[in-house]
């Protein structure tokens, strides 16, 4: 009996216990190669700060400081499309209609977003559809330069990458909202858009923290985008990465992932101790509450 | 708030248009002839790919790697949820689980690279399956919740009155009924390891995958009629596995 409860617990703790190897340990590993030394192709052990401070002095700051911009503007413009999306789903579409949707969300997501990104640098390329019809419209005389190569075609790229995934935590959590304290709030005589800002939002705020965190860890480790519709030497702290280690100065790449990875995990940090996961997932997870 | 059901549904249907909208390019551009003397469209792309040896064997890399990661990532999805129901420590186990969704890929990819390379497991079909499952358990794990909560305990229940030990009353009852989730969950994982690029081209070593072959080739020589015919398949493979994942589901 003894025996079968350990087995049973093993197996239970199994995947766990993989994640815990080939994703905690090996972050874990990163901070500490982030403070060795390199020596021609190879890195040595050593404790090292200079990584950092060659990170963190140099023009990579600037990257950092702008990759953190890019990502701020993409999540919140992702945000503003989403949350009324699944606002509406969540509270006021049929469930079925609601379903198909969020659907119909779920497929574009799932075509590598590389992909997508290289068919974006022909939609807004100078000759695309989009400059054509702008011309032909008479708006603009001749193509607009800034559509592609540039923040907007970033930006346009992460949109479209992290957009469609967001409306899933945000629904989750908007249709797990009890109706009854949504009629209590109108019953008491709040207008709609009161009841929206004092009962609905700030009771979706586990979700919106959720949505946010998945799009602005998307967008800030992003290396492909940048590199696909920034253009030559656009660099945003992913492909900043991606390209210290083409020239294998594998301690400083670690270290800038580093950083990257301690910033998102003070996100989730944040998230974990002010939300519980399970109020959040409190659909998904109602067997727990019984 | 007054809602215009038909104003929202046009918003939403503008929203949904410009996110198919990438999807149509690679097709039309793998129609293209090699010069412009030859006759357009053409389809000849779509069988020349097929000779060249690097890409069939990226093609089979990825096949091997899609149907691991279909396999093993909802059996550890599965695991997973019934650890977060019995076990005393949810919230931490849920975390846990949802964390490869949160860390970069890019930090993700160097992370297991450097680890591998320091414990000596070489660069091979393993390491990117390893990467490929934790990159799709977050979300194996959250359709199999989904599912499993639609699932009444007093079943269960039920079963163990008469007489059913743990694992009887899971499998006879329980898992028939999510069965759904969890094979919901297998396509989700085979797709999300067939779209996969930045976290597997760190831990691929020489092997490619179609989608690394696709990046490598397009940062050494840029993008061919050749690559945007693969692309249109990869895109075709991907909608048509969802779409039947959706039909199955719905039966």
């Amino acid at each position: 009996m003894r025996l079968e409860f350990l087995v049973r617990r093993a197996l239970l703790l199994l995947p766990v216990a993989f994640v815990i190897a080939v994703l905690v340990l090996p972050l874990g590993f990163m901070v500490v190669v982030s403070f060795w030394k390199r020596s021609l192709l190879k890195m040595v052990p050593a404790f090292e700060v200079s990584n950092y401070i060659n990170f963190l002095t140099g023009t990579r700051l600037s990257v950092l400081g702008r990759s953190f911009l890019v990502s701020i503007e993409a999540t919140t413009i992702c945000l503003l499309i989403a949350y009324p999306i699944a606002y509406y789903l969540a509270r006021h579409a049929r469930p079925s209609a609601a379903r198909l949707v969020m659907l119909l969300f779920t497929i574009p997501f799932l075509v590598n977003y590389v992909i997508r990104a290289f068919s974006w640098t022909y939609l807004l390329g100078r000759t695309g559809p989009l400059n054509k019809s702008l011309i032909e419209i008479g708006i603009v005389s001749g193509p607009v330069d800034w559509l592609l190569y540039s923040d907007f075609a970033v930006l346009v790229g992460m949109i479209s990458s992290y957009m469609p995934f967001m409306v899933f935590p945000l629904w989750i959590s908007l249709a797990g909202i009890d109706d009854r304290l949504v009629e209590a709030s109108s019953m008491l005589g709040a207008r709609p858009w009161t009841t929206f800002l004092h009962v609905t939002l700030p009771l979706s705020i586990p979700g919106v923290f959720a949505a946010i965190i998945f799009a602005f860890v998307g967008c800030f480790g992003e290396s492909a985008i940048p590199i696909i519709l920034g253009g030559v030497g656009y660099q945003l702290i992913g492909n900043e990465i991606t390209s210290t280690l083409d020239v294998l100065n594998y301690p400083l790449a670690a270290a800038m992932s580093s950083v990257v990875t301690a910033a998102m995990l003070a996100l989730l940090a944040v998230w974990y101790m002010a939300f519980d996961l399970r109020s959040f997932l409190g659909k998904i997870l109602s067997w727990r509450m019984q | 708030m007054t809602w215009r059901p038909w104003l929202v549904w046009s918003a939403i249907g503008a929203v949904l248009a410009l996110l198919y909208l990438p999807l149509a390019p690679p097709f039309l551009f793998s129609l293209l002839p090699e010069t412009p003397a030859e006759p357009a469209p053409t389809l000849r792309w779509y069988v020349e790919m097929w000779r060249n040896p690097v890409l069939t064997g990226a093609v089979v890399t990825s096949m091997e790697a899609a149907v691991i990661v279909a396999l093993a990532t909802p059996l550890f999805a599965l695991v997973a949820a019934i650890s977060i129901r019995e076990l005393k420590v949810p919230r931490l186990i849920l975390g846990l689980m949802l964390l490869p969704l949160l860390v970069p890929g890019v930090s993700m990819g160097i992370a297991a690279a450097f680890f591998f390379k320091q414990i000596g497991i070489a660069p091979s079909l393993g390491t990117i399956v390893i990467v490929q499952i934790l990159w799709a358990l977050p979300f194996a794990l959250l359709v199999v919740l989904t599912a499993m909560s639609t699932f009444d305990p007093v079943l269960t229940e039920a079963a163990h009155m008469s007489g059913a030990g743990r694992w009887r009353a899971f499998r006879d009852i329980e898992l028939p009924l999510i069965w759904p989730g969890v094979s919901g969950a297998a396509t989700f994982s085979f797709i999300l390891s067939f779209n996969e690029t930045i976290r597997t081209a760190l831990v691929q070593g020489p092997l490619n995958t179609v989608q690394t072959y696709i990046w490598s080739t397009y940062k050494q020589i840029g993008l061919s009629p050749t690559l945007y015919a693969l692309m249109t398949l990869l895109i075709l493979l991907t909608v048509g596995l969802s779409g039947i994942a959706v039909t199955i589901r719905r039966v």
